[in-house]
């Protein structure tokens, strides 16, 4: 717990955090939490899902009140390059926290789509009485702050029409704009592709050099210990350990956060067996680039995992759509167990035994209105198990679900509570609930760890490893190269709707794969 | 072991307003008693601001209660007006439902009532069939014809993604214009007044025996129970709100999503028509250009305080019938103007959409 070597120990305290506890009902969403932040700081906060971050940082935002605890901020520097006092910040009031200097960029974002960049940025600001937005201002002060922080973008291009990247720089730029001096950033780079995240931190670091304090919400490790100069790790609700982070290492974080030992998941040797799903030069005409696929072959055998690994938006949501039966393929051929497709329908593909693991799947993996058991057995209630002439046995229903809370480990008040109140690590422990008991041949898994936490990942590659023993064949689409370089035992990169060959895992590394991720084939370095 | 649920990150669609010294925040889960109380606390509210209207308008509380309870449901008469009043209510109230649970709003409640009206006057006045299943064929007429008119906006729908709001809409217009074609033409009265001659004996709803109030009671019942067992009980309520809440995702798992909303908003349009069925078989015994006027307000009202559940929907549908019948009288003996029981509706819808606020977000207020 050595606060002495980082380089701000002499930087003055611009935010404190004082005995912070806020209870829902019965659950202690945080336990007298103490939190310094010193000027040109960057502090992770870690923890798990559900360890009390966002809770936390809705407090510090004016979101959620306090009930014991208060929040202390810099009051006005009154000479030049002096300190302010430390002052407490209005509870419960959002505006309060604007006002003192806070900035907070959400994991969703909070950008009016249908405006530019720049209205983005300027909207609330002006006078509320002024009849529209005068930007001409605006325009050169936030060329200013693109120019001295490096954040680039378009600021006349409706934010629909941004990347994800773009977007986040739009709201980084947004929270400067109002003269941020606390950023705060919720798990920033969850939407992010690698590059864009090593961008971000670039960005972060030079902003905290210019006197920018920033917490830096995080669940995963390597990311934290490249960006931060300190690090606090939430557990349960109560403060479990913070450290410099010359003093961290992974396996202490990740004990840490855990609270236990994590056991690294690892694949045992298995021959393949026979081509369970083939893709012959499937051709995908989609409305632009993201959407399309080129003369895509690929092969899934039994009892292996071929791993798809790729900057999102290079066509995996097509080559997905195609595998769940979603997206008909305008040319080539698609062959599941032997047998050309005829019909490409996500009924009849469930039915034949594949699964799909949805990438986004709070939207497309659960009903959050529906309630846990709803959810668990949507996709097999046509089974007489479960209903008899059309009348749904609601009783074999909710032990089915029961079943699969316990066995997955689903943390939730029970099968009939609603799915939405689950975390995003329950929700894809739910999933896997629904898909994988019913041992499915194929397993179409697409971004499955994509935003959980440690334990959550170890649980679904422990999940996939446990299906392909049992001799499933999984497709696994992912931007995570170590998870792929973990669970695959093959792996092909797409990249511009293209795919690269299957190659074993064991011939690859992470600089090969990351150049062709980036594009570099093997015909053009050959050429 | 409950950390990780009740943590769900607010996402900043429920970012909560900081009022000064007013804060909400959202409830993560509350107790069903909970609920209803809250809904019980909004709705008296809205009777008590009812009340005061009423009041001020010059009728005493004690006339009040004389009227909307005494003589309205504890009465054989008023009973056996509520009821009647109510039959129809029921049944467009549950096509509502029906239709909104898949998320089509089918705003063309009255359209498809008109539609099953003429559906059953159609056997009626031409004669077909002999006389003892003469009645069954009008029900048949009567959900034939409102299914008939949900199909060309299912079918824009579905295939050119046209919204229903609109297509539904306008086709009340068009089946109204329909009925005036009718009824100044081939089914003209010969009494030269715009409506269809008066039906035969056998062709009325019997009455059951409790003032005016006929079978239709009993068909509106039924539907009740028939819904209820779909959406509550049956597989494809399950669908239909899995599709309802979430189109994409039902197709993804595989949940046969068209089939799902056809069959919903074909059943949606039946019940309307069915409506227009007992209108006519039961109590207007005749068509006339006005049979179908309010069905279709009343059906949503009736769908949305019901939360779109059928058994719910039976009994709002009763109370509200009670409404119309204790300001019908309000009107008469007080001299009021008719839209003192829109009022008093819309009141109440009010209230208990106000009470949503309460649902969703806990109120904290501090003192500086």
């Amino acid at each position: 717990m050595s606060e002495t070597e980082t380089d701000h120990t002499d930087a003055p305290v611009v935010l404190a955090l004082r005995d912070i506890t806020k209870r829902f009902g019965p659950l202690v969403a945080n336990d007298a939490i103490n939190l310094e932040l010193r000027r040109g700081e960057i502090l992770a906060l870690l923890g798990e899902n559900g360890a009390g971050k966002t809770t936390l940082m809705n407090i510090l935002f004016g979101h959620y009140v306090a009930d014991e605890g208060e929040v202390l901020v810099e009051g006005e520097v009154l000479a030049e390059g002096g300190d302010g006092a430390l002052v407490p910040l209005e509870p419960g009031s959002p505006h309060a926290a604007l006002d003192a200097g806070i900035g907070m960029v959400h994991q969703h974002f909070t950008l009016a789509e249908n405006l530019t960049g720049l209205e983005n940025i300027v909207l609330g600001t002006g006078s509320r009485l002024s009849p529209r937005l005068s930007t001409g201002a605006a325009r050169r002060n936030v060329a200013k702050l693109m120019t001295r922080s490096g954040l680039t973008v378009d600021l006349d291009v409706q934010v629909t029409r941004l990347t994800v990247g773009e977007k986040q720089r739009v709201e980084i730029l947004k929270a400067l704009y109002r003269d941020a001096r606390i950023l705060v950033m919720d798990e920033p780079t969850a939407v992010l592709t690698p590059q864009e995240a090593e961008g971000l931190f670039e960005t972060v670091r030079w902003l905290a050099t210019s006197g920018l304090a920033v917490i830096f919400i995080a669940h995963k490790l390597a990311e934290v210990l490249a960006v931060s100069d300190r690090i606090a790790v939430l557990r349960g609700g109560k403060k479990v350990g913070e450290m410099a982070r010359a003093d961290a290492d992974r396996r202490k974080i990740a004990e840490l956060m855990v609270g236990r030992d994590v056991p690294q998941s690892r694949r045992t040797p298995r021959k393949p067996g026979v081509p369970l799903l083939e893709l012959n030069k499937v051709g995908v005409a989609g409305a632009d680039a993201r959407q399309s696929l080129h003369e895509v072959s690929l092969t899934v055998r039994e009892g292996e995992i071929v791993g798809i690994a790729g900057v999102s938006g290079n066509g995996q949501a097509a080559l997905a759509g195609v595998v769940a039966g979603l997206t008909v393929p305008s040319t080539g051929e698609m062959i599941l167990y032997g047998e050309k497709v005829t019909r490409f329908d996500p009924r009849r593909f469930s039915r034949s035994g594949i699964a799909r693991i949805p990438e986004d799947r709070h939207h497309d993996g659960v009903v959050g209105a529906m309630t846990v058991a709803e959810n668990v057995a949507i996709e097999e209630v046509r089974d007489p198990a479960y209903q008899r002439a059309g009348f749904v046995r609601s009783k074999a229903i909710r032990a089915r679900a029961e079943t699969a809370i316990r066995d997955y480990d689903v943390r939730c008040p029970g099968p009939d509570a609603p799915a939405r109140l689950l975390s995003g690590g329950n929700i894809q422990k739910l999933i896997l609930a629904r898909v994988l008991d019913r041992n499915p041949r194929v397993i179409l898994a697409n971004q499955p760890t994509r935003g959980l936490d440690v334990g959550a990942q170890t649980e679904v590659h422990r999940r996939l490893l446990e299906a392909r023993e049992r001799g499933a064949g999984v497709l696994l689409i992912s931007e995570d190269l170590d998870e792929l370089m973990i669970v695959s035992d093959r792996i092909a990169v797409i990249h511009d709707g293209r795919l690269s060959e299957e190659l074993p895992t064991e011939t690859l590394d992470r600089g090969t794969l990351g150049l062709m991720m980036a594009g570099h084939r093997d015909e053009e370095d050959a050429a | 072991m409950t950390t990780e649920t009740v943590s769900s990150n607010p996402t900043p669609a429920e970012a909560r307003r900081g009022l000064g010294r007013v804060t909400l925040e959202v409830r993560q889960r509350m107790p069903a008693w909970k609920h209803g109380l809250i809904l019980a606390l909004s709705l008296s509210c809205g009777l008590a601001i009812g009340v005061a209207v009423l009041w001020a308008s010059g009728v005493a509380p004690k006339g009040i209660y004389e009227e909307f309870v005494l003589y309205t449901f504890f009465n054989a008469k008023g009973l056996a007006n509520v009821l009647v009043e109510c039959t129809p209510l029921i049944l467009v109230g549950l096509s509502a439902a029906m239709a909104f649970r898949v998320q089509f709003w089918n705003i063309g409640l009255e359209g498809q009532l008109i539609l099953g009206g003429m559906g059953a006057a159609f056997f009626a006045l031409n004669d077909i069939g002999p006389p003892e299943t003469r009645l069954a064929l009008m029900l048949i007429g009567g959900l034939a014809g409102g299914a008939l008119w949900t199909v060309i906006p299912l079918l824009l729908k579905l295939k050119l993604n046209v919204n229903e709001i609109i297509s539904t809409l306008l086709l009340n217009y068009v089946a109204f214009q329909l009925l005036q074609d009718r009824l100044y033409g081939a089914w003209q009265d010969p009494d030269r007044f715009p409506h269809s001659p008066q039906l035969e004996s056998v062709e009325r709803l019997p009455r059951i025996g409790f003032g005016d109030v006929d079978s239709g009671i009993w068909v509106a019942l039924a539907a009740g129970i028939v819904v209820w067992w779909l959406i509550q009980r049956a597989r494809i309520g399950l669908f239909m709100t899995f599709v309802g809440s979430n189109a994409r995702m039902s197709k993804a798992i595989g949940l046969p999503v068209t089939a799902v909303v056809a069959g919903s908003v074909l059943l949606s349009g039946a019940l309307s028509g069915l409506a227009g069925f007992v209108v006519v078989a039961g109590q207007e015994y005749r068509l006339t250009t006005t049979f179908s006027g309010g069905y279709l307000f009343s059906g949503i009202v009736i769908a949305f305080l019901a939360r779109n559940n059928p058994l719910a929907a039976v009994v709002v549908a009763f109370l509200l019938g009670g409404l119309y019948v204790g300001g019908q009288s309000i009107q008469i003996f007080y001299n009021l103007p008719a839209g003192v029981i829109d009022l008093l509706q819309a009141i109440i819808v009010m209230s208990v959409t106000a009470s949503e606020l309460f649902v969703r977000y806990r109120i904290i207020w501090r003192r500086a």
